[in-house]
């Protein structure tokens, strides 16, 4: 583990950005049913995971470990990423979907370390 | 100890990682991974430094685990909560030896590997000046950034920086999307004074074939639908390089699925990392990508993208459709012969 300054501090600019990101879709939701993985369920799609994020970053809805099965059945092949740049807001929601995995293994490790 | 990171990393992600950091590659295989390259005579000092990757180095080791993977699972291994498959992913980590050694027995010949030898004999037709790290080549660790190990992708990077410094390159030709893309995109984000130029085998290819005197040609008509990997379309944004080079073949058809499933809509095939968290979900993918493609009517599917040419592969067994999948490098090679 690369060692941080203030580890926490860094959580908190990481979520910023990802709320940041989310901010900017205006849940146009025309990225719902192109999402490959979309098989009826609205968050099978990137309107759907981002919504998820919002919700459980904001407000803590749903445990860490449901977020995470949402995440990670994301192909990150960015279909929606290239539709929202070209017809809607640019929320990059697939890199969005890749930053907050990335918060979420780096909030678990450091709760590990400080546990440790 | 790793309750936390369990909770929310699958555990065949966290097996990745094990692999990447440890043994310096994603299926964990403590072996020759320059073995394809010993006839060769690849000097390690060349304008342009090739980039294999995992991809295909590996790939029949993958392929491997994920045959015993489905394998076990028919023997009654639940895949719910992603127990099934990591755990296998465990098992088969541990017992590689024995898989790999079985598929070596088994007389199967290693499709993968032989293409990064097409890769080396196009470029150097082309007339490029090729080099290769050989077992020195790192993992571009690009499996730790998409699993969420973001700190452990930075150090990776830094660390694989030195090693490409140590070697004096400025060029890299990449031959594996995500590895490129990694090299490409993801490396300046992270690393202070990065300054590697990096390319795409087919953008130097296309870029080629154009002022080369070459003239690619089948020996018997092929009608061939294409499929763009997502890292190649979407990430690294090369769409009409690949078309370009397919149609400078003699004797080649390129038909392509409908306008909203090709291209930067292509429809993604499932492969890749979505394959070792949900391989349920991963599979279904597969099956609906290859009736896209098979409604084109071609007799081969063609992809630039190991992940995706095994993924296709295995939905088209698995639909028992009358379809070879090839990657792109295969045909280029054979039509240049």
């Amino acid at each position: 583990m690369s060692p941080h300054n203030d580890p926490e501090a860094d959580l908190k600019a990481m979520e910023t950005e990802i709320l940041n990101a989310i901010q900017t879709c205006i849940n146009c939701r025309m990225c719902v049913r192109m999402c490959p993985t979309h098989e009826g369920w609205v968050t099978q799609s990137a309107f759907g995971r981002l919504a998820a994020i919002n919700l459980h970053l904001k407000y803590g809805l749903g445990s860490e470990k449901e977020l995470s099965r949402l995440l990670f059945s994301c192909a990150n092949c960015r279909r929606c990423q290239v539709r929202c740049r070209m017809l809607s807001t640019n929320a990059t929601p697939s890199d969005v979907i890749i930053k907050t995995r990335q918060l979420l293994a780096r909030k678990a490790l450091h709760k590990e370390r400080q546990g440790a | 100890m790793k309750k936390y990171v369990k909770n929310v990393i699958p555990v065949p992600h966290l097996y990745m990682r094990e692999n990447v950091l440890e043994k310096g590659n994603i299926p964990g295989v403590a072996g020759d991974k320059a073995e394809w390259a010993k006839n060769l005579n690849l000097p390690r000092e060349a304008e342009y430094m090739f980039f294999g990757g995992c991809g295909y180095q590996f790939m029949r080791y993958v392929e491997g685990m994920m045959k015993a993977a489905a394998g076990m699972e028919k023997v009654g291994f639940g895949r719910e909560a992603g127990i099934g498959i990591s755990k296998m992913f465990g098992k088969i980590g541990i017992d590689l030896p024995s898989i790999t050694a079985k598929v070596a027995a088994a007389g199967q010949e290693d499709t993968y590997t032989r293409i990064l030898v097409s890769a080396v004999r196009v470029l150097r037709k082309l007339g490029l000046d090729i080099g290769y790290m050989h077992e020195d080549e790192p993992c571009c660790g690009s499996p730790l950034y998409y699993s969420g190990f973001l700190d452990d992708y930075i150090e990776h990077a830094k660390e694989n920086v030195e090693i490409f410094k140590s070697y004096g390159i400025q060029k890299l030709i990449g031959l594996i999307p995500a590895c490129t893309a990694s090299l490409r995109d993801h490396y300046p984000k992270y690393v202070e004074g990065y300054n590697l130029e990096v390319y795409h085998f087919i953008e130097i290819v296309a870029q080629r074939l154009r002022k080369a005197d070459l003239k690619p040609r089948l020996k018997e008509r092929l009608s061939v639908a294409y499929h763009d990997p997502c890292q190649l379309s979407r990430y690294l944004e090369i769409i009409d390089a690949p078309r370009e080079v397919l149609a400078s073949i003699d004797g080649l058809e390129l038909r392509e699925p409908h306008a909203e499933q090709c291209k930067q809509w292509s429809t993604c095939c499932g492969g890749g990392g979505l394959e070792a968290g949900s391989p349920e979900l991963s599979e279904r993918l597969g099956k609906r990508r290859i009736e896209e493609l098979l409604n084109t009517g071609a007799d081969v599917i063609v992809s630039h993208c190991p992940a995706c040419v095994m993924q296709l592969k295995r939905s088209a067994q698995k639909t028992k459709a009358d379809v070879r999948v090839l990657d792109l490098v295969e045909i280029l090679d054979e039509a240049l012969q």
